[in-house]
């Protein structure tokens, strides 16, 4: 079988039913004999942008290893359920199972407090690094 | 073309990293710049090679909001 890589959000307000929703999955993905080899709730993290006026969404990703029915399916259950914001499945050639680096990050942050910690965290580091290739780009003012 | 980064080998390759996941974050944010665009290999000296699976990452992060397109989103 195949392996897969899921991404989905879900909108910050729903976030109660996302654990019914990964119940649901977990039980086609066993229906059908699929495995998960990982599954990570990084929880409700602040948006690059906003997406549909909403600034935060609740991010679940998951490593299954399944049929191309049973894909389907999962992706269908994404298209029509207004609370899936953006959903992204990528193929993978093997099964992936340490956790991600955006798991360890969302596990020391309060999920309710979210990613404003991570966020200045980031920008200090790109601005050290990036002082030199900003002047090659458009020489910009400080950021804030 | 700049004289003082002609010769810089990328964190990529001297770290090693076999294959670029639209995870890494912090890895992403080195090669983009201040405005949110992809910085061109020619100035951070990555291989050709990795410059394409950045660039495919960075674009999966983008469309998953975990990396702005650009500096001036607006609602």
């Amino acid at each position: 079988m195949r392996h897969y890589e899921i991404v989905f959000l879900v909108h910050p307000d729903q976030s109660a039913q996302v654990q019914a929703m990964i119940d649901r999955y977990r039980e086609i993905i066993k229906a059908a004999t699929g495995t998960i080899h990982r599954l990570e709730d990084w929880g409700r993290r602040q948006l690059a942008f906003p997406i549909n006026k909403v600034h935060k969404a609740h991010y679940v990703m998951l490593n299954i290893e399944c049929t191309k029915e049973t894909l389907d399916e999962i992706e269908n259950g994404f298209r029509f359920n207004d609370a899936v914001l953006r959903h992204l499945t990528l193929s993978k050639k093997h099964a992936i199972t340490e956790p991600s680096s955006l798991a360890r990050t969302s596990g020391e942050t309060d999920s309710s407090k979210t990613s404003d910690d991570e966020e200045s965290d980031q920008e200090v580091v790109d601005d050290v690094i990036k002082s030199e290739v900003a002047t090659e780009i458009n020489p910009k003012p400080a950021e804030d | 073309m700049r004289q003082m980064k002609r010769r810089t080998f990328s964190k990529i390759a001297t770290d090693g990293i076999s294959e670029i996941d639209y995870k890494d974050l912090e890895i992403l944010s080195e090669y983009v710049s201040e405005t949110g665009k992809i910085v061109p290999s020619r100035i951070t000296g990555t291989s050709a090679k990795a410059q394409r699976q950045l660039s495919k990452a960075i674009k999966r992060a983008r469309f998953l909001a975990l990396v702005p397109y650009c500096d001036s989103h607006r609602d």
